[in-house]
């Protein structure tokens, strides 16, 4: 029987793991987690958790974003309202805000792209939160940090 | 003749499941030894050490003069600042009457899952109020982002670290990440020299803390 054809490019996971700097995570992300247990845990489940492309995804792209927002000398905005990142917890859970992770972005940079509250909004707010955390915290992550750049761009206001 | 009875095996059975194989195993030491010295403690890790291996580390531990566990459970609750909810894996008797009196508001609940027949209600009752128990299917319930998951580990070498096999129920990759802090507490503080009969080898990765005793 013939064997498999070899895959184009053996990438051991050492070498994504050695690349991911857990501390510049951990001193961008407390501009928006405060508490250090609270940021723990949101980086196990962002850096350490889930398949290792996307662990070594996730540090790449923050770790850009967070090089921009020290470009542009941006910071969180202070006010309006959030989005919490529900667990996923089986349905007939209910353990109040426990059950959502201790990070969440501003709603209003998704009004550049939906009014608020508008079924398309809502959507994209489901798109975003939905998933295993190293999908959902990420994305929450990422954007607080595109919320910050575009409030200190100022551009596209909506 | 012996002066262990025929009946010790069956009691140490009993007293595994209700304080956790550690702590029967220090019970028992320290009374067949107060009985009869080292020679019997010898004589009860010849008899059931195979059998319990951590009666077997723990005897070994006694006759290169050992005298007690390290139970402080400093560590342990720095692992848990702040969490307002504990589940706890696996029964360490000895070791949750030390920690369970410093926890504070944080409400201690146990996995009522074993490998041994075990009377959930006396082991509650051991605890005076500061433990409950909850069902294999209803974790979730003590899952948050201000809730703890704690077990007891039995040694730990390099990567891995041995574990009451319900902690292989628990930790899949949804409670994971559903739980602040994964706590492993090392009870025993050393590898054991024989085959760890019910107990399963888990990777040290699992924790977000190790506490080792």
């Amino acid at each position: 029987m013939a064997q498999p054809p070899p895959p184009r490019r053996h990438l051991p996971s050492s070498a994504i793991a050695s690349f991911i700097d857990r501390e510049r995570i951990d001193k961008l992300l407390a501009r928006w987690v405060p508490e250090a247990a609270d940021r723990a845990f949101v980086l196990r489940c962002v850096l350490d958790e889930g398949p290792a492309h996307h662990r070594g995804a996730n540090f790449v792209l923050l770790s850009l974003l967070g090089q921009l927002l020290d470009a542009a000398k941006a910071s969180p905005e202070s006010q309006g309202p959030s989005v919490p990142v529900p667990m996923r917890l089986p349905p007939h859970i209910d353990v109040g805000e426990d059950g959502f992770y201790p990070l969440s972005f501003p709603r209003k940079v998704l009004e550049r792209l939906a009014p608020a509250g508008s079924a398309a909004q809502e959507a994209m707010i489901d798109c975003l939160t939905d998933g295993p955390p190293q999908h959902s915290l990420a994305n929450a992550a990422m954007l607080c940090l595109i919320s910050a750049l575009l409030e200190r761009s100022g551009g596209g206001a909506p | 003749m012996s002066r262990l009875g025929p009946a010790v095996a069956s009691a140490f059975h009993v007293a595994a499941g209700e304080l956790g194989m550690c702590s029967a195993a220090w019970l028992f030491v320290r009374e067949v030894a107060a009985e009869g010295g080292e020679p019997l403690v010898s004589e009860l890790r010849d008899l059931l050490g195979r059998a319990y291996p951590v009666l077997d580390a723990v005897a070994g531990r006694w006759l290169e003069g050992s005298r007690e566990p390290k139970v402080g459970p400093d560590s342990v609750l720095a692992a848990c600042e702040g969490a307002s909810r504990l589940l706890v894996v696996g029964i360490e008797a000895m070791f949750l009457d030390a920690l369970l009196p410093k926890l504070g508001q944080t409400r201690a609940t146990l996995l009522a899952h074993s490998s041994f027949p075990v009377d959930w209600e006396r082991v509650v009752a051991n605890h005076e109020r500061r433990l409950e128990t909850v069902e294999l299917s209803s974790l979730h319930r003590l899952a948050g982002r201000r809730s703890a998951l704690l077990t007891f580990l039995y040694g730990t070498r390099g990567e891995s670290t041995w574990v009451d096999p319900a902690w292989l129920r628990v930790m899949g990759a949804d409670v994971r990440t559903q739980f602040r802090s994964i706590v492993g507490w090392d009870v025993l503080g050393s590898v054991m020299y024989l085959y760890p009969r019910w107990l399963s080898e888990a990777p040290a990765s699992d924790f977000s803390h190790l506490v080792r005793a």
